[in-house]
C-alpha cells in the first residue's frame, strides 16, 4: 500500500449557529469553521493504517469555497500532506459536485490505494460522497465501516448495519465511508500543531481536477434553510412538588400521553 | 487581540479536552477535594505541560501568548486544572529553563516538558509571605552539599510533585540578597509532605506543606548563583502571574457563559429574566470586566514574548484580572439567585476558585506595590 487519501469537509461549528425565533433562519455569525466531527475519525483511520505501513503517503483531501484554513488543522492530525482546492464556485456545491471533485482530486494524486470517506458531514448529512466518489473513481465501495484491519492489499471491514455486523473482504483499490464508531479521534497535541507547519499544503485548480468550471455548477438549488417550528405550552405547575406531579399526570392522561 | 492561526488552533485544542476530558470531572474533584490524576497526565500527553519549554528538552516550544490561552480555556472549566499547569510551567519548569545550567537543563526539563513529573514551587513559609526575607529556612554548605532545615507552605502541586524549586537562606545577615534557589528532588533524604490543605477553592489541587530536615541537597542543584534567589523569585513570579491572570479570565469567562444560560432560561413574571434591564446591564458588565482583563493579559503575554522585562504587565494584568474575576463570579452567582448558591450550578464555585487569584503569587496589594515601583521609578 503506497498512498492512503482521506476525504474531510470543513464545516461551520453546529454548536454555535442560532436560530432566529421569528423567521426561524440560521445565523451563523458566532459560528466558525472546523473539520467535520466524523472526519476526525477518519483521519484517525488513516493514520492507523499508514502505521502499518509506514512507507505509504497519508494525504488529506478537501474543496470548498474557502478551505485554505483548514490544512493546518488537517495536517495536525496525522497527514504527511494535505491537497485542498479553494473555488468561490464550490460555495453551493451539492453531492454530485463535491463528489467529481473530490474524484478529480484522488486523480491527480494516482495511485490511491485506499480513500476514506466518513459516513456524514455535520452540516447537510447527505452521506452520499463515499458511494458517488467510488463510482466515480471505478473502485468498489464500502459503507458503514466499524473496523478495519489489512493483510497486504486486501483489506477486511466490519459494516455495521441495522440488522448486525457484516464482516466483508475487498481488495484495493477502494473507497471506504467509516461510521465514528471505527476509532477514537484523538485530540491532536500542541507539539503536532506546531509541527503541522513544516508538512506541505498544496493548492489545486479546477483544472487540476480536469474539470471546467460548468462541470462544477450544482444540480440542486437550495432555495432556503429554516430550523424546524418546536413550541412549548409552558405550563406553570406551581412549587408544591406532590401537587404538581399531581397534576402534571392528570394533563399527560387527559392528551392521551400516558 | 489578533491571535495567529498556531494560537487558535492550541486555543480549540485546549477548548476541546477541557469540555469533553475536565468538564466532566470538574465538579467532582471540587467536591471530594480529589486530585485529578487522570487528566493531569493527559494534559501532558497533549503537551500542555510544557507548552513553552523548548523542543530540545521535549517541550512544545511554544510562546507565552498560546499558553495564556491554554490556562484561560481550562480555567473556563475548572480551575484546578488550569493552577496545575501554571504552576508547573511558569514557577517550577520556567526558573530551571531561565536560570538552569546547561546538566540542570538536561536533567530535569525533559520530565517536566513532557508531564512525565509534575513541579512545584516553595517560596512561602508561615512567616515569610510576602515578606521573603523573613524566612527561616537554611542551608548550609558542607562538602558538595547543601545541607536544608526548614518548611515551607501552601505549595500547589506538593504532593504530586517531584521536582521543587526551594528558596532557603544561605546568608541570613544578607536579608534578600542572603537567599537562595535549589532544585530538590522529592526523593532527598530528609524530604517530606506535610500538612495538607483544606481550602476554600481550587479544590482538586493539591496544597500542601514541605518538609526539608538535613536535607542533603547536590552543591550541583544550586539554582542560579548563590545569594540569586530573591532575583529568581522575583522573575519567576513576573511569568507566573501571566498564568494567574489567564486563570482568573478564564474563572470570569466561564461564570460569564453560565449566567448568560441561567439569564436566558429563568423565567420569572412571564419571560426571562434577561429581558429586564437590571440583568442586562449586569451582564453587559461583566462581560465589559471579562473582555478587558482577557486584553490585559494577553497584552502581558505578549511583552514576555517580546521584550525582556514584562514586570509591570503582568503586575496589572494579574491585579485586574483577579478583581475582575471576583467581581464577575460575585455577579454570577447574584444573577442565578437562590440556586446560585447551591451546587446545582457551577457559579459558587467558580466564586470560591476566583478568590485564590486574588491572593496567591502576589496579593492584590502585592500587585499595587510592583505596579507602583514601576511607574514611579
Amino acid at each position: 500500500m503506497k498512498k492512503i487519501a482521506v476525504c474531510y469537509k470543513w464545516v461551520l461549528n453546529d454548536a454555535d449557529i442560532r436560530v432566529n425565533e421569528k423567521s426561524r433562519e440560521l445565523d451563523l455569525e458566532k459560528s466558525k469553521p472546523q473539520i467535520n466531527e466524523y472526519d476526525r475519525n477518519g483521519l484517525e483511520t488513516g493514520v492507523k493504517l499508514k502505521a502499518l505501513f509506514p512507507e505509504a503517503e497519508l494525504v488529506g483531501v478537501t474543496c470548498g469555497p474557502d478551505v485554505e484554513p483548514s490544512t493546518k488543522d488537517a495536517l495536525s492530525r496525522g497527514p504527511d500532506t494535505v491537497y485542498f482546492l479553494n473555488d468561490a464556485a464550490l460555495a453551493e456545491a451539492d453531492s454530485t459536485t463535491t463528489s467529481k471533485v473530490l474524484a478529480g482530486i484522488v486523480r491527480h494524486l494516482g495511485n490511491v490505494d485506499v480513500v476514506i470517506c466518513s459516513e456524514g458531514s455535520s452540516d447537510v448529512y447527505a452521506q452520499q460522497n463515499g458511494p458517488r466518489l467510488a463510482a466515480l473513481l471505478g473502485y468498489p465501495s464500502v459503507s458503514y465501516v466499524s473496523a478495519v484491519s489489512v493483510d497486504g492489499d486486501v483489506l477486511t471491514l466490519d459494516r455495521k448495519l441495522e440488522q448486525g455486523t457484516e464482516t466483508v473482504t475487498v481488495k484495493a483499490p477502494v473507497v471506504i465511508s467509516v461510521s465514528p464508531d471505527v476509532c477514537d479521534a484523538p485530540i491532536p497535541s500542541v507539539k503536532q500543531i506546531l509541527g503541522a507547519k513544516k508538512k506541505p499544503a498544496h493548492a489545486l485548480t479546477l483544472a487540476d481536477a480536469g474539470l471546467s468550471a460548468d462541470a462544477v455548477k450544482p444540480l440542486i438549488t437550495v432555495n432556503s434553510v429554516k430550523a424546524p417550528l418546536s413550541s412549548r405550552k409552558a405550563v406553570n405547575l406551581g412549587e408544591d412538588v406532590p401537587e404538581a406531579v399531581a397534576k402534571l399526570v392528570k394533563q399527560l392522561a387527559g392528551e392521551g400521553l400516558l | 487581540m489578533f491571535l495567529t492561526e498556531d494560537q487558535k488552533l492550541i486555543q480549540n485544542m485546549a477548548r476541546e479536552f477541557a469540555e469533553k476530558e475536565v468538564a466532566p470531572i470538574a465538579a467532582d474533584i471540587d467536591k471530594n477535594h480529589r486530585f485529578p490524576a487522570e487528566t493531569a497526565k493527559k494534559m501532558g500527553e497533549l503537551g500542555l505541560l510544557g507548552l513553552t519549554i523548548p523542543e530540545e528538552y521535549e517541550g512544545a516550544g511554544g510562546d507565552t501568548v498560546s499558553y495564556s490561552l491554554a490556562v484561560e480555556e481550562l480555567a473556563r472549566v475548572c480551575a484546578t486544572h488550569s493552577v496545575i499547569i501554571s504552576a508547573h510551567v511558569s514557577l517550577g519548569a520556567a526558573p530551571i529553563l531561565k536560570f538552569g545550567t546547561d546538566e540542570q537543563k538536561k536533567k530535569y526539563l525533559p520530565d517536566l516538558a513532557s508531564g512525565r513529573k509534575l513541579s512545584a514551587f516553595c517560596l512561602t513559609e508561615p512567616g515569610a509571605g510576602t515578606d521573603a526575607a523573613s524566612q527561616k529556612s537554611e542551608a548550609v554548605l558542607k562538602g558538595d552539599n547543601y545541607i536544608i532545615n526548614g518548611s515551607k507552605v501552601f505549595i500547589t502541586n506538593g504532593a504530586y510533585a517531584e521536582t521543587f524549586i526551594y528558596f532557603a537562606m544561605t546568608d541570613k545577615s544578607k536579608g534578600l540578597k542572603g537567599i537562595s534557589a535549589f532544585i530538590v528532588e522529592k526523593g532527598f533524604p530528609g524530604f517530606s509532605v506535610g500538612q495538607v490543605e483544606d481550602k476554600l477553592g481550587i479544590c482538586g489541587s493539591s496544597t500542601t506543606e514541605i518538609i526539608l530536615k538535613d536535607c542533603a541537597v547536590p552543591k550541583a542543584n544550586l539554582l542560579g548563583k548563590e545569594g540569586e534567589g530573591f532575583k529568581v523569585a522575583m522573575q519567576t513570579l513576573d511569568g507566573g502571574r501571566i498564568g494567574i491572570a489567564s486563570q482568573a479570565v478564564g474563572i470570569a469567562q466561564g461564570a460569564l457563559e453560565a449566567a448568560i444560560t441561567y439569564a436566558k432560561q429563568r423565567v420569572q413574571f412571564g419571560k426571562p429574566i434577561s429581558a429586564n434591564q437590571g440583568l442586562q446591564w449586569m451582564l453587559a458588565d461583566m462581560a465589559t470586566r471579562t473582555e478587558a482583563a482577557r486584553q490585559l493579559t494577553r497584552h502581558a503575554a505578549l511583552a514576555k514574548d517580546t521584550q525582556p522585562r514584562f514586570g509591570l504587565e503582568a503586575a496589572q494584568a494579574k491585579l485586574f484580572a483577579a478583581e475582575a474575576a471576583m467581581w464577575v463570579t460575585t455577579k454570577a452567582v447574584q444573577v442565578h439567585g437562590g440556586i446560585g448558591y447551591t451546587r446545582s450550578y457551577p457559579v459558587e464555585r467558580f466564586m470560591r476558585d476566583a478568590k485564590i487569584t486574588e491572593i496567591y503569587e502576589g496579593t492584590s496589594e502585592v500587585q499595587r506595590m510592583v505596579i507602583a515601583g514601576n511607574i514611579l521609578a
